[in-house]
């Protein structure tokens, strides 16, 4: 019953969507939806997100856990923000120089809501077979949003991402395989896919092939989630897709990708050498910080730029699955999602006024649009963990907590990449928006399209004055790795 | 070595894959894939009446129709549709290739060897040896040729290596996620597939290698 209401406002707007003709009406429609399946979904997990109870279980094979409801809510938030703003985005489009074709505009809303659906399914799996089978449809639900202008990079984009997410997947299926195998070696009669029950059985689950299943499925799923050095479909998909599309990519099914390395890690540490997931994850993660860190400094394309900063986060959130803690884990997501999605949103304003994406021909947007230029400073900032923003709280966490574990080396590199992130993107940043702006720039309804980024801007601010470090000490003590 | 039916039928699909390999001709790869899809669905026939189990008789079915019939029908389409006969492959010859995969097939053995065999089946190191190979050949299939379509072959054939794992390995995962899975291929392959006719039509030939105009 659950299931369903979770998943039907969503289906069903997105057949309905193809009946009705304008444009202005359909993606009005549209942005109503999500932030009504956002109602839905916030009615349906309160408990659990209040901790008044452990988990919900709405289905045998399915459970919604704290982490799980955070996700849920989170993912809702930056759909319903993306669609909202797609709005204006689209209708700009349709008047611009390159006007896509309205079944197109259609798609985009439809898979959108798809999207959702199949991003919402991943958190709310508790089988890994049904897990992998979200993960894969949110490739082919989100292949569309790539291949929306028709050009020739958005095409080569969409390839790059479909073979490259696919076989990396697929790995992840035989890593999924494994990890089943590995139950049926005397801990599960019959072999179980449930992850509950995998981690409760941890300790007699046949540790080699546990151990071949994680690193399949963390390599898998570390494809998905633009882990370095697997990430070379990020920043073409993200770049390739319109605005509202990049924010839904990059604030959306990232965190997806990075909960199902989550959840396999939990299986890991639960069992007999919980140092796997440990070594594994944070050096993965430092690894993909320093190397984005390295990659931002040199880019030309604007939503290239913000794409390997997303790669930056994702080592960070790497890092914080391999600490063993979720709610820092949480944490660090919301931070990134909600202004990232603020950035892409704006990116795709500039660009739409601009007319292009390469980083050197944009200037001036503070003369051409004071409010833009002050929220894209604001949110470029916000990523990169500024204080006041959220970011700086749950960086600082990270860092922390890898100093408290004694890995010296991983905090230095981490300090390393963010740094020299944040130099980069400072140093773009001026750039686009100092200077004297190319003649014909005119933005369009600079009001309109800075609601939405403004309000996200606003929660990050809230988020950093608000998250009180203290909150986090009580999931200190419960670090499974006895440092 | 005395092998029986059901080991028969995996090391066949092994063996039609690397064939398939062996050919830079489309049509000659889409049938060989057609042949070892066939393979692997007896396989899981053989296994629902080793085992008594029925439903695995219902997954047999719809890998026939989907797999084995389905899909290659809808590539055949393509292929006569954008006008490519053969693949010329990248680095490596196409014989080599195929020679090449079948040391892998060796390797295969080896590391099947290395695995835990599972508790209480016998006579599962054929198989499993078979479904890594068919994984390592299709993986060689798609670093080695050009093509979109041989790309989608061989993830196609990778595919069908972890699902005779799981079948040999595990007994087969539950009935509702190998449908699930089946699903996510057919979707993805469909996308593949007109995405591929895209690629034709815009960039006027269909060789993956060349798409390199995004880069950093």
């Amino acid at each position: 019953m659950e299931l369903l209401l979770l998943c039907l406002i969503p289906i069903a707007m997105a057949i309905l969507v193809f009946a009705v003709e304008p444009i202005k009406f359909a993606g009005r429609l549209v942005a109503g939806a999500a932030w009504v399946q956002l109602a839905v979904t916030l009615a349906l997990v309160h408990p659990v997100l209040f901790g008044w109870k452990e988990s919900l279980r709405p289905a045998p094979e399915f459970q919604i856990d704290r982490l799980a409801a955070a996700f849920l809510v989170l993912t809702a938030v930056v759909i319903a923000c993306a669609l909202s703003h797609a709005h204006v985005f689209f209708l700009r489009e349709l008047n611009g120089p390159h006007p896509p074709g309205r079944r197109h505009v259609h798609v985009i809303y439809a898979c959108s809501l798809l999207f959702l659906v199949s991003m919402s399914a991943v958190y709310i799996c508790d089988s890994l077979g049904y897990l992998w089978i979200a993960v894969e449809a949110t490739t082919l639900l989100s292949a569309p949003l790539v291949y929306y202008s028709r050009t020739k990079n958005a095409l080569e984009a969409t390839w790059k991402y479909l073979i490259i997410c696919s076989v990396g997947i697929a790995f992840a299926l035989l890593g999924t395989i494994f990890i089943f195998a590995a139950s049926q070696h005397g801990a599960i009669v019959g072999g179980s896919l449930r992850i509950s029950d995998l981690c409760a059985v941890a300790p007699d689950l046949e540790y080699s092939l546990l151990r071949l299943g994680f690193i399949f499925c963390f390599l898998g799923y570390g494809t998905k989630a633009g882990m370095f050095p697997l990430h070379s479909w990020l920043p073409d998909a993200h770049s390739e897709a319109p605005a509202p599309g990049s924010a839904m990519l990059s604030g959306a099914l990232l965190n997806c990708a990075l909960f199902c390395i989550w959840r396999i890690s939990q299986i890991v540490v639960a069992s007999r050498h919980p140092l796997l997931s440990f070594d594994l994850n944070v050096l993965a993660g430092t690894a993909t910080v320093v190397a984005a860190g390295l990659f931002l400094i040199r880019q030309h394309g604007l939503k290239r730029l913000w794409a390997y900063s997303s790669i930056e986060n994702v080592g960070l959130m790497l890092v914080a699955i391999g600490l063993g803690s979720g709610p820092l884990f949480f944490l660090q997501a919301v931070n990134h999602s909600l202004a990232k999605v603020a950035l892409f949103l704006l990116s795709g304003n500039v660009i739409q006024a601009s007319g292009t994406k390469a980083l050197g021909e944009l200037t001036g947007i503070m003369k051409v649009a004071p409010v833009w230029g002050v929220l894209f400073a604001m949110s470029a900032l916000a990523v990169t963990g500024v204080p006041p923003f959220g970011a700086f709280i749950s960086e600082w966490l990270i860092l922390a907590r890898s100093v408290d574990c004694r890995l010296w080396w991983t905090a230095i590199l981490l300090i390393v990449g963010l740094s020299l992130g944040f130099v980069a993107v400072c140093m773009h940043l001026g750039r686009i928006l100092l200077g004297s702006p190319k003649p014909g720039v005119e933005p369009f309804r600079p009001l309109a399209t800075s609601v939405i980024p403004s309000l996200l801007v606003l929660a990050c601010l809230i988020l950093g004055l608000t998250t009180s470090p203290r909150f986090f000490h009580v999931h200190w003590a419960s670090n499974g790795f006895g440092m | 070595m005395n092998l029986t039916p059901y080991e028969m039928v995996g090391i066949g699909a092994a063996v039609a894959a690397i064939l398939m390999v062996g050919s830079g001709h489309l049509r000659v790869n889409l049938t060989m894939y057609a042949l070892q899809t066939v393979l692997i669905a007896v396989e899981t026939g053989l296994y629902a009446y080793s085992k008594h189990e029925d439903h695995f008789y219902f997954v047999a079915a719809a890998i026939f129709l989907v797999k084995a019939y389905g899909v290659p029908r809808f590539l055949s389409w393509i292929i006569k549709h954008i006008e490519v006969r053969s693949d010329p492959g990248t680095v490596l010859p196409t014989p080599l290739v195929m020679h090449l995969s079948i040391i892998l097939f060796g390797l295969s053995y080896l590391l099947a060897c290395q695995l835990p065999a599972p508790g209480g089946h016998v006579l599962v190191l054929a198989g499993a040896s078979a479904a890594i190979s068919l994984v390592f050949t299709g993986l060689l299939m798609m670093l080695t040729r050009r093509i979109a379509l041989s790309q989608i072959i061989g993830f196609l054939t990778m595919e069908n290596g972890i699902y005779l794992f799981a079948l040999t390995q595990t007994e087969g995962m539950p009935m509702m996620v190998e449908m699930g899975i089946l699903l996510d291929v057919l979707g993805g392959v469909m996308i593949a597939g007109l995405l591929a006719f895209k690629i034709k039509k815009s960039f006027e030939h269909i060789d993956v290698t060349q798409l390199t105009r995004l880069r950093d």
